[in-house]
């Protein structure tokens, strides 16, 4: 049986075949999901599928698209969003 | 709909959200824009034209455009690109370690004098001042 720890979904099972022969289960961390739109749940491109603590390492343009709302709405949500305002 | 001088809002870009004026007409598709955006050409879907027709010329300069957003109470920021700043140069530091490490040189070279010149002595003792210098790079 695994280690305690490594007993959580976080975790995916890799069989390594070893140079004497055998074969070995490593655990090795899963990637996060792709960020979803929040009005719409559409995938976000620009945005990449990293831990958090890998996250804190990449500059601030590497996060997000440069663009307003980046990250949070995806590109056809924020058209809407401009539209909806300027005809207000 | 996008004739000169029609006011728009831009949809799409890092320019999103701002607005603009159409200065030319390139193609069916394309369009000139100035304003709160870069002056660029534009594809007209990424527009939403708005009411307001202003009174332009064509090819308008972007000081012009300044004055007429003004009478609309819209601003501008003018921003200058930044120029890139000169690289480093590294050659002076490694002139600077090397004389501190010319000094640590002598001490060392004395000691291989009195022992037998042999290759294996003097390889380690060479690696020692190269390593110093990278350190003091670093720094």
């Amino acid at each position: 049986m695994p280690a305690g720890n490594k007993k959580s979904n976080t975790f995916r099972k890799v069989f390594v075949k070893t140079p004497g022969g055998k074969t070995v289960v490593h655990h090795r961390t899963r990637k996060p999901k792709q960020h979803k739109c929040a009005d719409c749940g559409a995938e976000i491109i620009g945005v990449p599928r990293l831990r958090p603590y890998e996250m804190h390492n990449l500059a601030k343009t590497k996060k997000r698209p440069q663009r307003a709302y980046g990250g949070k709405l995806c590109g056809a949500c924020l058209k809407k969003k401009i539209v909806l305002e300027s005809r207000s | 709909m996008f004739e000169i001088g029609r006011l728009c809002v831009k949809l799409a870009g890092r320019d999103a959200g701002k607005k603009c004026v159409v200065v030319d007409t390139v193609d069916e598709f394309t369009v000139l824009i100035d304003g709160q955006t870069r002056r660029r050409n534009c594809n007209v879907k990424h527009l939403e034209p708005l009411k307001e027709v202003l009174k332009i010329k064509k090819n308008v300069s972007h000081a012009d455009i300044v004055k007429e957003f003004k009478k609309l109470k819209l601003e501008i920021r003018d921003t200058k690109p930044k120029k890139a700043s000169p690289r480093p140069k590294k050659s002076k530091q490694k002139k600077d370690a090397l004389e501190e490490t010319n000094v640590k040189k002598s001490v060392v070279k004395k000691t291989t004098e009195i022992q037998v010149e042999s290759k294996q002595t003097k390889k380690p003792k060479a690696a020692k001042p190269v390593t110093k210098t990278k350190k003091e790079q670093k720094e």
